[in-house]
């Protein structure tokens, strides 16, 4: 569906993509994931034709479309800002892009009608102004505006960084319910890992302007490619020397010349089933109390180990307790130093 | 070839054409008629016909030209000592301390809004001049009061210090509210008194505010004309027009005279407008509060301060009113009850506005002579009336070129970063000259059959003046014209114009539907400002001088003279008073206008719509009558 090819960009001499290569396929939900400054949105512009790269191509079904201006490109866009003219109702709003298009009167209105059922806006906030919307309901005029113009591919630019955490969470089960519905190939971009993993078929991870890793959000958070996926990725405990000599007394082969990580919820405590792997002794340093879940520091001969629980309500460990650490080495994740980017 | 043909693009040729365009007024109208000033004052000749290009410049310190300069600096210097006090406190007495009365306290304080220049000047002449209102009465019950006590320099320091407060209401009223009022808790917190918290917490944030405010004042005073003309205080300005009007037969070098002060003045101007930018980019105080606290007013709680700071309020209070009061009530009294200054209660009248009416006098020969309609109000004056299309014409035509001009401008300076600079330090390059060396320039410079570039037609010639009016007013307008709406322009997110892209809108559909009415509320109040400044603008409509520029300023300044003396300037009184009340009155339309339905958002206009949809249904519920659709609405 689109495939970015060795894709460069370069603001002045600073390289903002270094030849990026990634294909998306029809109808996918697909991320670019990455800290600030990473190059996902420079991506998501480039494909929109916001900007020129100074080599590659962008391919959607086959056909180049690099040097296509932005307005024939046929590609819907919802802004981090969401972008919606504060000077037009929410109807204007979304009839702007048909007008353009010097479609019928009758049409418009049939059409901005259809889709304002679709993405649940009432009759009633049709003809309201956007400043009297909340975030919610501006979001969906967004999106509205950015898929009645049906176009090949929707792309959103952080559409959810501007709402507070309850509403996230809301909208962005009704986005990845809309996107199915629509059944339309979407590119969304983020910083938000959570997000991120929760929405996506598949992951490209950014960093300093290049691609670490591209696959699915298991693959991404269980099997990261790059040290610097991995840390991107989740919390996670970096395995000091003494703790991996530590567990390769239990007759594993964690190469010490590597850098080993462990996810928080792979660390167990006091495990109920044994296999054998030595237990390592630490006392409760501190204690997170997140609802679902606590989060604990454990003080050991080695080093601090946080480990992450969910909270069954039976067994809360005391601050000072004596506890025993399980770590399995399969579930150890390690990486050669300088091997992808850094973390 | 290729080149060529993307040379040929019509969008690269309407950009060749525009700044062909801009060359032309930039060169023509800026810098050409200022140099030739310049050059006017190196190129005097002696009477046998030798350059002598120092003349001016010995005969400036021979002569008593450094007067006028002297008495310049003594205004500016001394206006900012009373217009900073005067400001200062009335916007303490309103914004910070807890006065009785402060929303009415405030509107009296800001009548200078809506009432200023020449329209005030002449308003406080009605009251105070030598047989004013205020003096007459003064002089009855103290005959030994001073009938001449208003004129000169003491008169044009209490004019120009009640009249130029505006700037202190509007922008110090701005700082002040914008304090963070945890600051000033956490100073009470720590144990500082009131006085120590104003002094130590609150000052500090408004000097930057204070500090440009008596820049502007400075150069107000510096470049004051209204008020030395009518009051009779030999300053720079007025000399300038009365020496560009001389001629050499009256006296030496008049021309390059006045080019030699209007340089002067420039030099001041450059020299302030640089500091106070080189301040400006030092930086301000800037609240680090990510939860601002709105400022609650302090109380005094010393009784005494406490009543003493009241009286000092209302006293500035009668102060400014009073001469809006009483033109107010004196332009509704006939022409016997204005010249004798008396109030007749009993006698009202519309005369000064609408309609005519026989005037009697006494002829030096004893008998009586009647003027058939001699006392005409002001809408029924043809010099009034002339004065105000002339004025409002011009004026509405200057203030929406300086806007289209300064809209075009401004979306390129965003669109083009680095070319961008230049055409921006053009626009702004007015604001380095003082009005008065502008219309100077056009009016010597203009003033000739040989400038090729406006077609060797002479602009200050008959009918020609007007467009050269509308020039100087457009240029002297564009620096405050692209402060304003530059401003506006950062609202506008980015974002907004990549989406309209997007969706299949190219540059011209986005500038219009989509930036446009963005900027449109701030474009009209900028129009609007630009329009009422100078409807009743005094100084270039004094320096262009002529019967077919006469502008409203000129015949409110014509109706200070003396009147009935023959039938001459009947009724001039009742007609300033009544043109007082109406210069108010489109004043403070415009400012509601601006600043109450154009500041409103759509969604304001849509619940308003709404509102008066839900009075008209009741409305028409009461009565009976029912609409076959009532059509749902936002």
């Amino acid at each position: 569906m689109i495939r970015l090819q060795d894709i460069t960009v370069k603001f002045g001499d600073f390289t903002a993509l270094d030849q990026i290569n990634v294909q998306v396929k029809e109808g996918e939900f697909f991320t670019f994931l990455g800290p600030s400054g990473c190059g996902k949105t420079t991506t998501l512009r480039v494909i929109a034709g916001f900007i020129q790269p100074v080599s590659g191509r962008v391919y959607v079904r086959g056909e180049d479309i690099t040097p296509v201006p932005i307005e024939e490109r046929n590609i819907g866009i919802v802004f981090q800002s969401y972008a919606l003219f504060p000077t037009m109702t929410v109807r204007d709003n979304i009839a702007f892009g048909l007008k353009i298009k010097k479609m019928k009167a009758g049409e418009i209105k049939e059409k901005v009608e259809e889709i304002a059922r679709k993405v649940d806006l009432s009759e009633e906030q049709l003809g309201k102004a956007v400043s009297q919307l909340s975030g919610g309901q501006q979001q969906r005029v967004a999106i509205a505006r950015a898929l009645v113009t049906e176009p090949a591919i929707i792309c959103m630019d952080e559409p959810l960084s501007n709402l507070d955490a309850k509403l996230r969470v809301q909208l962005r089960n009704e986005l990845k319910h809309m996107q199915q519905n629509f059944g339309i190939t979407t590119i969304y971009v983020t910083h938000d890992q959570e997000e991120a993993l929760t929405l996506s078929d598949r992951i490209a991870v950014f960093n300093k302007g290049i691609i670490e890793q591209v696959g699915t959000p298991n693959e991404v958070y269980n099997h990261s490619k790059t040290e610097f996926v991995c840390n991107f990725i989740g919390d996670i405990n970096p395995l000091t020397p003494q703790m991996v000599a530590f567990i390769n007394q239990g007759g594993q082969h964690l190469d010490p010349g590597m850098n080993h990580y462990v996810r928080l919820e792979r660390v167990a405590i006091n495990p109920e089933e044994e296999g054998g792997e030595p237990l390592v002794a630490g006392r409760i340093a501190s204690r997170e109390y997140y609802g679902m879940y606590i989060k604990y520091t454990v003080e050991t001969a080695q080093q601090t180990i946080r480990s992450i629980v969910r909270n069954d309500g039976l067994r809360i460990f005391e601050t000072g307790q004596e506890v025993q650490l399980l770590i399995k080495p399969g579930d150890v994740m390690s990486y050669a130093p300088g091997e992808g980017g850094t973390p | 070839m290729k080149t060529q043909a993307r040379w040929l693009k019509p969008e690269n040729l309407f950009r060749l054409f525009g700044i062909g365009l801009f060359i032309y007024l930039f060169m023509g109208f800026m810098i050409l008629p200022n140099w030739n000033t310049l050059t006017q004052i190196f190129s005097t000749k002696t009477a046998d016909g030798r350059a002598d290009p120092f003349a001016v410049i010995r005969f400036f310190f021979a002569g008593n030209m450094g007067t006028y300069v002297l008495n310049s600096l003594k205004l500016g210097v001394g206006l900012i000592l009373t217009v900073n006090v005067v400001g200062i406190s009335i916007v303490l007495l309103t914004e910070y301390f807890d006065i009785k009365g402060a929303k009415i306290l405030r509107m009296g304080y800001m009548t200078t809004l809506i009432y200023s220049g020449v329209a005030l000047v002449t308003g406080y002449l009605f009251l105070y001049d030598n047989n004013g209102i205020l003096t007459t009465a003064l002089h009855n019950a103290y005959p030994q009061v001073d009938k001449n006590w208003f004129s000169g320099f003491n008169a044009v320091m209490f004019t120009m210090t009640f009249a130029t407060t505006s700037n202190h209401m509007l922008f110090l009223r701005n700082a002040i509210r914008n304090i963070d009022f945890n600051t000033v808790e956490a100073a009470r917190n720590l144990g500082a008194k009131p006085m120590k918290v104003l002094w130590k917490v609150v000052f500090p944030t408004l000097i930057p505010t204070i500090f440009s405010l008596t820049v502007m004042t400075f150069i107000t005073g510096l470049c004051a004309m209204s008020a030395p003309t009518l009051l009779g205080y030999d300053s720079i300005n007025p000399e300038i027009v009365r020496l560009a009007g001389s001629s050499i037969a009256d006296e030496a070098f008049p021309q390059a005279r006045a080019a030699l002060l209007s340089i002067i003045l420039a030099l001041f101007t450059i020299v302030l407008l640089t500091g106070l930018s080189a301040y400006e980019r030092k930086g301000h105080y800037l609240s680090v509060s990510k939860t601002k606290a709105k400022l609650v007013k302090q109380k005094i709680h010393n009784p005494l301060a406490n009543v003493l700071a009241h009286i000092y309020a209302y006293v500035l209070f009668v102060i400014y009113m009073t001469p809006v009061v009483m033109i107010i009530i004196f332009s509704f009294q006939t022409y016997g009850a204005i010249r004798m200054k008396t109030l007749d209660v009993s006698n009202w009248t519309l005369l000064n506005f609408f309609g005519q009416a026989d005037y009697s006098y006494l002829t030096s020969r004893g008998t009586y002579r009647v003027r058939e309609g001699a006392i005409s109000g002001l809408f029924a004056n043809a010099d009034t009336l002339g004065g105000i299309r002339t004025s409002f014409i011009l004026s509405a035509i200057a203030a929406a070129l300086a806007c289209v001009i300064v809209v075009a401008a401004v979306n390129y300076i965003f669109k083009h970063k680095k070319t961008g600079v230049w055409l921006e330090y053009a626009l702004l390059f007015p604001w380095l000259l003082p009005t008065i060396l502008i219309c100077y320039s056009y009016r010597t410079y203009f003033n000739s059959n040989d400038v090729f570039y406006v077609g060797n037609a002479n602009l200050y010639y008959m009918e020609n003046v007007r467009l050269l009016i509308i020039i100087a007013y457009t240029v002297v307008k564009l620096p405050f014209s692209l402060r304003m709406i530059k401003a506006a322009y950062y609202a506008i997110d980015d974002e907004l114009e990549d989406a309209a892209r997007n969706l299949g809108a190219r540059g011209l559909t986005t500038m219009m539907k989509i930036k446009l009415p963005i900027i449109l509320p701030s474009v009209l109040a900028v129009f609007a400002l630009n329009f009422n400044s100078l409807f009743t603008e005094y100084d270039m409509g004094a320096t262009f001088a002529s019967s077919y520029g006469t502008t409203y300023a000129m015949v409110m300044q014509s109706m200070t003279r003396e009147e009935g003396l023959y039938g001459f300037n009947v009724n001039a009184s009742g007609r300033r008073a009544a043109s007082t009340v109406f210069v108010m009155i489109v004043s403070g339309l415009v400012l509601y206008l601006v600043y109450g339905v154009g500041a409103r958002d759509l969604g304001e206009r849509l619940a308003l719509k709404e509102k008066r949809r839900l009075r008209r249904q009741k409305v028409l519920g009461k009565l009976g009558i029912k609409k076959k659709t009532d059509r749902v609405s936002a």
